[in-house]
């Protein structure tokens, strides 16, 4: 399967920048996948969680506030307010960069509900990476 | 021998502050390089941003009837009630740094004043908050400590009063003026229009020939909430780009200071060498006379 290219941009510069073979972004109206040769598309993101998944297979997961996704010829944009990846090697690192990432949901999701969907789903993507 | 002290006092009172001089200068050339890092990477999220926005102005622009219908887009000739923002530092010693921004500020003020346009000043920066407070003109906002440490969420904060009074019609237009970074030696003052856009030439062919999907709700929907971040971001942008600057002329104002005080240190120098050689003088034929008178 061919590979994509990822650039996830934020106001304080490039968090994720290369080749990866599927993305999955929560959309204004749903969620959805991204993989090679998807049609081009530009819409908006809400808050929740971009699942990356890598030319390796490893994942990665990046939490984001709001965004713009742009689709074009192998290429995807997504500009984002504030994000934060959730990668580490150590079970700390990825321990804090979780606190991060709740502090940013919490700071900007309008409903309960949506910040426990997205803890959850942090949470058990953290436990799949750290094992 | 009084006056020895004395320049003795001088001489080290000078060097001291020399040292305290080039101390700062070697602080704000880390910080400056901090900056520079920081707007270097944040730019590339404005390519992409312009781009994003242009693609989708034109697109609107071209095929609907009537085009834009968004205030942000729509060019005004004659504004009634213009928002002014100014960011300065919080702090001086960074030679006209914080001038220049200010008399631009009153140039503008000056400029829309004649047009009988009502202004609504919003400052960021302690020194130009004093400045106009000292003149007794008022401020809508003055928010401190932001300027020293740009964050994206306290500027977000203050961007959003304009946004608002300007999608309601309260303001006709917001502009920016902030001193930016050019290079390590000059800073370049910026007035900018934040809103409404202006948008250079609409390109229908390309807009036209790019399949671009839109995801099924209103396009002009995305279009303002994309609005709401590029202003956002400009603020942002705008403060990064003045503490660079703000770090660069102090950077500049501290190495002048210090070779003022190397060259006072210096003539200082020949001053005191030539007071203590006047003393010995003067005590020699003080003790030669007395030898004499002895004979």
């Amino acid at each position: 399967m061919d590979a994509l290219n990822l650039e996830v941009l934020t106001p304080s510069g490039p968090i994720f920048n290369g080749p990866v073979m599927s993305v999955t972004v929560p959309g204004e109206e749903g969620e959805f996948g991204v993989l090679a040769g998807h049609v081009a598309l530009t819409t908006l993101l809400k808050a929740g969680v971009v699942d990356v998944v890598k030319e390796d297979g490893k994942k990665e997961s990046i939490v984001v506030n709001w965004g713009v996704i742009q689709v074009a010829n192998g290429k995807v944009i997504v500009l984002v307010d504030g994000a934060v990846a959730i990668r580490g090697d150590s079970e700390s690192g990825i321990a804090l960069a979780l606190e991060e990432a709740k502090s940013l949901i919490s700071g900007i999701a309008d409903s309960h509900a949506m910040i426990a969907s997205v803890s959850a789903r942090l949470e058990s993507a953290a436990h799949s990476y750290s094992h | 021998m009084a006056n020895l002290k004395e320049i003795q006092r001088q001489i080290k009172s000078v060097s001291n502050t020399q040292k305290t001089t080039r101390a700062m200068k070697l602080v704000s050339t880390a910080k400056l390089r901090r900056a520079e890092e920081l707007a270097k990477r944040s730019r590339l999220f404005a390519q992409k941003t312009n781009q994003v926005i242009a693609e989708i102005a034109s697109r609107i622009h071209c095929n609907k009837v009537g085009g834009i219908e968004s205030r942000c887009f729509i060019q005004n000739d004659a504004p009634k009630t213009i928002d002014i923002i100014f960011v300065t530092a919080d702090k001086g010693l960074c030679g006209g740094f914080n001038m220049q921004t200010i008399k631009a500020v009153r140039r503008l003020i000056a400029e829309y004043k004649n047009k009988n346009v009502s202004i609504r000043i919003r400052g960021i920066g302690k020194k130009g908050i004093e400045y106009f407070n000292f003149n007794q003109v008022e401020l809508l906002d003055a928010v401190k400590n932001l300027s020293s440490a740009p964050d994206m969420q306290r500027s977000s904060e203050f961007m959003t009063r304009s946004i608002k009074d300007f999608n309601d019609g309260i303001v006709d237009a917001v502009y920016l003026v902030y001193n930016g970074y050019k290079n390590m030696i000059t800073q370049e003052l910026h007035v900018k229009r934040l809103l409404p856009v202006m948008i250079e030439d609409f390109d229908c062919e390309k807009a036209n020939n790019n399949v671009l999907e839109f995801e099924a709700f209103d396009e002009e929907k995305m279009l303002d909430s994309l609005m709401i971040k590029y202003a956002e971001y400009n603020m942002y942008y705008a403060l990064i780009d003045s503490v660079a600057a703000e770090h660069s002329a102090r950077m500049q104002a501290m190495d002048a200071a210090t070779t003022n005080a190397k060259q006072m240190v210096k003539s200082l120098n020949v001053k005191f060498n030539k007071a203590r050689q006047e003393a010995i003088t003067t005590e020699l034929i003080e003790i030669i006379s007395g030898v004499e008178s002895m004979k």
